[in-house]
């Protein structure tokens, strides 16, 4: 039983391998002259005004949430798209209750000026 | 290669049994909709009359529900329903029920809207509802959560006060941490018998599990602790005090009581049956928490100067009292604890009904002071909180009183009768905190030794209503004197409590 797992493992050891091995191999391997204004952060190649004080607008993680609560859960609709004949009209009413259920979440978001930047 | 199950299987639903959480969930969905209308209407009577209508609903659902015997399930493997778990279920939407009507003039309501508090309500109820039920530790650990996320938010409740919001977080990161230690315990015990299920469990125990099996006992410790954090009891109550304190007071009587009961509704559960066969290893050392909860609340309740951090004590004295009924693993304990816990409901809405009703009118907030001379100012107020306090303190004719009876028959009957001298002992000390507010309230005359610590700066609500005046909230005056009537009524007249306890007593088939 255990041996169903030895490509997994077999796979493990190689990613883990292949990507140690890349990252080091570059620093080890490559020419190195660096100059003031390769060490800087690059910006779409203007010069950077980002600073450590910077601080973001809270706007952001609202957004960045609410992504993941309606963008990550549509996301289970899939496996049930893929296996709705298997799965049956049980599955497909679940389907549904979990889809009213995000309406109503994305309604109430919506109406209370979530989805508005300030 | 693994080959995927063709045809999915739905479970077998029980659709009446299921009824009562359709109508808190539904109602918590439909008042979340309602409450995106604006309108004095519709915030201050639609919404609230929402809420109170799916309670109603699920409370006459659960009453046709009703019937004695073995646990009957409703989602097969996951929900069940017993007497057990209908009781609780009970409480929990009459302590909902008295929620709804004391948080109708706050303020807190209309800081967080409306729809959404009370549909945090209803959501932290339908997780107690399926906690009670659970017959699996999967959905006990779904129900645990569905009750702890909505509370979060709800003492956070007052956003713009650094109390209130330091009552959240703290209350967040406890119960984060409880609730990882839960976790971690049923996946231990998960590991040691094998199954996620209850009844499962109690077959492994003792059959194929040793009692004393190292794996078996740290997950009941675990567990045990994991609940205890919920349940406020010593040493996990730390956070008792300052998350009563800070919550919005309507939210506080809800956590003391609900969160409670499904606590223990769910320990009884754990305990009493899955993990019966093992008493003889956790019978001791919940006994020794039972006695430390006692101790340290009783004592801890003394230096109180405010109610709130009075009453938060009391309740982890309370909550040691309870334990007793767990302890000793006999039907008999579960009847008792059932009964303190109904008891428990009425005495302390009483309590936090008469404490909202002063503070929003005294300059005392919630601190003792805040009741000085209220038997004269507003007896319908001041006899509901002397019956609460002595019926907390355990005096005959009360409901604590038969309670706490019936709680020290139980664990004197499974030899455990040191425990029972505990209670004896602990109600005693509480009288010296019970009876200070008695004669802060109808000995106005006479010096009344106080706390000496320094009082508290608090925030006058009463400037922001101008009906601000204690009998002009007919509906916390209402729940206090329905609360205390009650309490008095079962003290006097308990057999119809004690045949709804003793159907619950049938719940587990197997106890002795």
């Amino acid at each position: 039983m255990l041996k169903s797992y030895l490509p997994a493992l077999v796979f493990l050891v190689l990613g883990v391998g292949v990507g140690v091995a890349f990252t080091f191999a570059n620093s080890l391997l490559g020419p190195k002259r660096p100059s003031k204004v390769k060490s800087e952060p690059y910006e779409s190649g203007l010069p950077s005004d980002v600073r450590k004080s910077f601080r973001f607008g809270v706007s952001f993680y609202l957004v960045a949430m609410l992504f993941i609560l309606f963008d990550i859960e549509v996301v289970f609709l899939y496996p049930i798209a893929v296996r709705l004949e298997e799965v049956g009209t049980f599955a497909l009413i679940e389907t549904v209750v979990f889809i009213v259920l995000l309406a109503i979440a994305f309604v109430h978001v919506w109406r209370r000026g979530a989805l508005e930047w300030k | 290669m693994i080959e995927l199950a063709q045809v999915v299987q739905a479970p077998k639903i029980d659709y009446q049994g299921l009824a009562p959480l359709f109508s808190t969930i539904g109602g918590s969905l439909a008042v979340l909709m309602i409450g995106l209308f604006r309108g004095r209407f519709v915030q201050r009577t639609l919404v609230p009359a929402v809420a109170a209508l799916a309670l109603l609903v699920a409370m006459g659902m659960t009453i046709a529900n009703w019937e004695a015997g073995d646990s009957r399930p409703i989602i097969e493997g996951a929900l069940a329903i017993d007497t057990l778990a209908l009781f609780m279920s009970m409480l929990f939407y009459v302590t909902g029920l008295a929620t709804v009507a004391l948080s109708l003039r706050s303020d807190v309501q209309r800081e967080v809207g409306a729809g959404e508090y009370m549909a945090l309500l209803l959501g932290a109820i339908s997780g107690m509802v399926v906690l009670a039920g659970a017959e699996n530790m999967v959905t006990l650990f779904v129900g645990f959560e569905l009750l702890s996320i909505p509370l979060y938010v709800l003492s956070a409740g007052y956003v713009r006060r650094a109390h209130s919001l330091e009552a959240g977080l703290k209350y967040l990161v406890v119960g984060s941490v409880g609730s990882a230690t839960l976790l971690y315990g049923l996946a231990l015990l998960y590991g040691a018998t094998g199954s996620t299920d209850f009844r499962a469990m109690a077959i492994a125990i003792g059959d194929t599990v040793a009692v004393t099996d190292p794996l078996l006992l740290t997950g009941v410790a675990l567990a045990a602790t994991g609940l205890a954090f919920k349940a406020s009891v010593a040493p996990f109550h730390q956070w008792t005090p300052d998350v009563y304190e800070g919550a919005p007071t309507p939210i506080t009587s809800f956590m003391a009581v609900a969160t409670k009961v499904a606590a223990f509704a769910v320990t009884l559960r754990l305990f009493d049956y899955a993990l019966s066969d093992a008493q003889v290893q956790w019978g001791p050392a919940l006994a020794a928490l039972a006695t430390v909860t006692i101790v340290i609340g009783n004592a801890g309740a003394i230096a109180q100067s405010s109610l709130k951090r009075m009453l938060a004590w009391s309740g982890v004295a309370q909550a040691g009292y309870l334990l007793a009924g767990v302890v000793v693993g006999t039907q008999l304990g579960l009847q008792a604890t059932a009964f303190y816990l109904a008891a428990y409901l009425f005495m302390n809405v009483a309590a936090f009904a008469v404490v909202i009703a002063c503070e929003r009118v005294s300059e005392h907030g919630d601190g003792i002071e805040s009741l000085r001379d209220l038997g004269r100012a507003s007896p319908l107020l001041a006899w509901p909180m002397t019956i609460a306090m002595l019926a907390l303190a355990g005096f005959p004719a009360t409901a604590g009183f038969i309670g706490k009876f019936y709680l020290i028959e139980a664990v004197v009957a499974g030899d455990y009768a040191w425990l029972g001298i505990v209670i004896v002992v602990g109600s005693m000390i509480s009288l010296v905190y019970y009876l200070r507010v008695i004669a802060v309230m109808w000995m106005g005359r006479f010096e009344v030794e106080l706390p000496s610590f320094p009082p508290r700066r608090v925030k006058a609500v009463a400037g922001r209503s101008p009906e601000a005046d204690a009998r002009a909230q007919p509906e916390v005056a209402s729940v206090a004197i329905l609360a205390a009537a009650a309490t008095i009524f079962f003290g006097i007249v308990p057999s119809p409590l004690f045949d709804l306890v003793s159907d619950v007593g049938t719940s587990f088939g197997g106890l002795v």
